[in-house]
């Protein structure tokens, strides 16, 4: 299946370049020569279908590093989709595919047939909605990325445990219980765990779908705190349907609806002065 | 006002006020009943009437194989009132010598192999087998002629039952008179078996002759004329040494007899628990041991189960996790459609097809040097469990694919967000996440394999017999009888209420006890270690 993904990407691939600048949107444009640094992520023109529904209707953006990206919009408007691809985890879905346009990461196209896509989902970690840790202890929780690349080393597993849920600001919970299972924690925790066992891996790029929206105020202002930390080390990308959480942790906000890209750009900016009026009638809560 | 008359327009006209309605309104009921209330009673006397129904068949199930220890208690002891014990001691070391004489008869073909047919150098061994063989005719006679005694005894005393049960009869018939003319001849026990205890002295005789004669027949043994044989030999005539042995407290048994000794209480439960032999509606004596039956039920069980996991397990995981919708749509209904076939269906086929197959395949020259090729009987363990395995992989199939299917998607899906590839996933996270349900599975396939009756009687071979563990893995080719097939072929033909009738009963009491040890084992596995923790 991701044969034939990659292969309609790779058709499409030239007659899209040559059509890219001319499809980018003016504003947009502006919008890429205002960033300084060099993006990490590069969105090209990208359509995505589900089986006969298109999905995400050429989707141009670039993600900059170190920064935190959150991406806003009503249900459905594709902005989970769109984080999914990053890492791939849309092939799972059978009758997902990209029907035209580039995701590059660091300049590679990630849809190429040469790019191992186990490579690239250690570079670029993933955090879901739904805490999902492994029946499996805290600990092995958190090494379970080492493990799978056949790191059984106790003393650098034991490093990175502590690294990884220091990083996660949740060592001092739970480093007397290590070996407990970790489906036994609360639900921030949890969630902290799934952070923690991202960031074992050591990626560039994380992915976070809507990480917060099960957990409570309290759980989600420690999990808000971790993702301001985090972004001096990594490169974060946000999902969230909480209009105030964007605000608070992000660096910059695209706005979707409807499977298109109605505005990018540094946060405050689009809470206070956003240039389209759909994404202001958003954001001022008249629909969504 | 315009704004609320349509409002007005839409209310029913006859709403009553709420205090009104909550006095007064009543559901309808028939004898003081409402329709949900029948409907509850309606199930749950259906409930009840299950259960009950369940419970009257163990209860039937337990009285009718309840009968057969007491039955069994007299069965044991005409055996040894009558003197067929005695003279099964004796028969024991006859059967015994038989059977070496039935390891040179193996022999003699190895040598003639080697020797490609040529028979003239093995004139000197067929003159010392046969001086081998003859030692033991004395003993034959001796036990021909008791034989008949023992069996003129047994055959009075059944006599003496048959008349019991008339006059039974007759007196539940109020016919008092004709029960009177009825007289049970007592059997004198002592006087009868007095000839057996007489014979002691002879079995000395003979005793003593046989010993001679069996060394000298030993010596008379040439060499064989292959000297890689010669250690086989050499094993037959220590082998013939541990027979002497056995011979010779064959004497101190036979004095040792006596008829009157008592039947221990618990003989009759573990003469049929352990009992090896299972030999019915024989002239001699019979016996119901449910080894054989049970041994045989097991190896089919075990090797077909061993069979069909790999494959089931297997189907179920890549129909669950690596099929595309539209194998999974193909593969799925196939599978089960398998368990819609009828078992005598795969019986035929089994006799037909797969049995012939197997000894086909056994006779290639390509596997000759397979130990026990090319096998004897087409129908045979391996069939019949070749046949289960077919019939369990739906049944494990389904339950591992469920239970596979359980396991939260959150979890593949994380894992292989870390960079895990499919086959880690599957086998880190998804196998023992799994892994409670399909064990149970395993275990319900295990249950049904072994309740499976139609097959195994047609597939097995029938042969009650403990198959002959020393063969290694050609235990798989050997032809058994299994627990389900004794009762379906066996009760047609037996009369009710007798010993044999009871017997099966009680093989049917312990199969409903394996299956409900099976299907609690279940149950409990996937209560306990409902999600494993690695």
């Amino acid at each position: 299946m991701s044969t034939t993904l990659e292969k309609s990407a790779n058709q499409k691939k030239k007659e899209e370049a040559m059509s890219i600048n001319s499809l980018i949107n003016p504003s947009m444009e502006s919008m890429m020569t205002e960033t300084k640094p060099k993006p990490i992520i590069e969105i090209d023109n990208v359509d995505f279908y589900y089986g006969a529904t298109k999905a995400l209707h050429g989707i141009t953006l670039n993600i900059e590093p170190k920064k935190v990206t959150a991406f806003i919009g009503p249900s459905g408007c594709g902005k989970s989709t769109l984080l999914r691809c990053i890492n791939r985890m849309n092939d799972l879905v059978d009758i997902a595919r990209v029907g035209a346009g580039q995701f590059r990461i660091s300049g590679v196209d990630i849809y190429h047939p040469s790019v191992d896509v186990i490579e690239l989902r250690k570079r670029v970690g993933m955090v879901f909605q739904k805490s999902n840790p492994f029946p499996k202890s805290i600990y092995e929780n958190i090494v379970y990325g080492l493990r799978i690349q056949g790191i059984n080393d106790k003393k650098r597993l034991d490093e990175v445990v502590e690294k990884s849920l220091r990083g996660a600001a949740l060592w001092d919970e739970v480093k007397d219980r290590l070996h407990d299972s970790a489906l036994g924690l609360s639900g921030g925790q949890m969630q902290r765990i799934c952070i923690a066992r991202a960031i074992a891996v050591d990626p560039e790029i994380i992915l976070m779908d809507e990480p917060c929206s099960a957990l409570d105020p309290i759980a989600t202002a420690k999990v808000e705190e971790l993702i301001h930390e985090l972004k001096t080390k990594f490169t974060i990308v946000i999902v969230t349907h909480n209009m105030q959480q964007a605000g608070r942790c992000s660096d910059t906000t695209a706005f979707f609806y409807l499977g298109k890209l109605i505005e990018i750009g540094n946060t405050e900016k689009i809470f206070t002065n956003p240039t389209q009026q759909q994404t202001e009638d958003y954001i001022t809560g008249r629909f969504g | 006002m315009p704004i609320e008359q349509p409002t007005a327009k839409k209310m029913p006209v006859n709403k009553m006020p709420i205090a009104e309605a909550l006095r007064t309104v009543q559901r309808p009921t028939f004898l003081g009943i409402t329709f949900d209330d029948a409907m509850h009673y309606f199930f749950r006397g259906n409930a009840t009437v299950s259960i009950l129904v369940l419970f009257l068949i163990v209860i039937f199930l337990f009285k009718e194989g309840g009968g057969f220890f007491s039955q069994n208690v007299q069965n044991l002891e005409i055996y040894r009132k009558a003197g067929l014990e005695y003279v099964d001691i004796v028969r024991t070391r006859v059967d015994n010598h038989r059977t070496l004489g039935r390891f040179l008869g193996e022999l003699r073909t190895k040598q003639l192999n080697l020797l490609h047919g040529d028979e003239s150098a093995l004139a000197g061994y067929d003159a010392a087998v046969e001086r081998f063989s003859v030692t033991i005719d004395e003993y034959q006679g001796f036990v021909s002629e008791y034989t008949e005694v023992a069996t003129g005894i047994k055959e009075k005393f059944k006599i003496g039952l048959d008349m019991e049960v008339a006059k039974q009869n007759f007196q539940r018939e109020g016919k008092f008179e004709e029960s009177g003319k009825i007289v049970i001849p007592e059997i004198d026990f002592a006087t009868e078996t007095q000839i057996f205890r007489d014979s002691v002295p002879q079995i000395k005789v003979i005793d003593e002759k046989f010993h001679t004669e069996v060394n000298a027949s030993l010596e008379s043994f040439p060499a064989m004329p292959s000297v890689e044989l010669q250690p086989q030999l050499e094993k037959f005539k220590e082998l013939v040494k541990l027979h002497q042995e056995d011979v010779r407290t064959m004497e101190k048994s036979l004095t040792e007899w006596n008829w009157q000794k008592p039947i221990p209480w618990y003989e009759t439960f573990t003469s049929f628990i352990f009992g090896r032999n299972w030999l019915t509606a024989s002239f001699w004596q019979d016996w119901y041991g449910i080894i054989p039956l049970f041994v045989g039920s097991l190896i089919i069980a075990i090797l077909s189960i061993a069979i069909a996991v790999p494959f089931a397990i297997g189907a179920a995981i890549y129909v669950n996790q690596v099929a595309t919708r539209h194998e999974q749509n193909l593969i799925k209904p196939y599978i089960e459609f398998v368990s819609a076939v009828p078992s005598v269906v795969w019986g035929f086929f089994g006799i037909a097809v797969v049995g012939q197959l197997i000894r086909t395949v056994s006779e290639l020259g390509v596997v000759s040097w397979v130990p026990f090729f090319p096998i004897a009987e087409r129908l045979n363990i391996a069939t019949a469990s070749c046949l289960l395995a077919i019939m369990a992989i739906p049944t494990i199939f389904s339950l591992a694919e469920d239970a596979i299917q359980n396991v939260p998607n959150a979890y593949t899906e994380s894992s292989l967000a870390l960079g895990a590839t499919k086959f880690q996933t599957i086998w880190i996270i998804m196998i023992p996440s799994a892994l409670s349900g399909i064990v149970s599975a395993i275990i319900l396939g295990l249950g049904r394999v072994i309740g499976e009756t139609m097959v195994v009687l047609l597939c097995s071979g029938g042969r009650i017999q403990i198959p002959d563990f020393s063969k290694g893995l050609g235990i798989f080719f050997q032809p058994v009888h299994t627990m389900t097939g004794i009762i379906a072929q066996e009760m047609g033909e037996v009369a009710n209420g007798a010993i044999h009738y009871r017997a099966l009963f009680m093989v049917g009491i312990v199969l409903f006890f394996i299956s409900l040890l099976l299907n609690y084992a279940a149950q409990q596995v996937v209560k306990r270690y409902k999600i494993s923790i690695g």
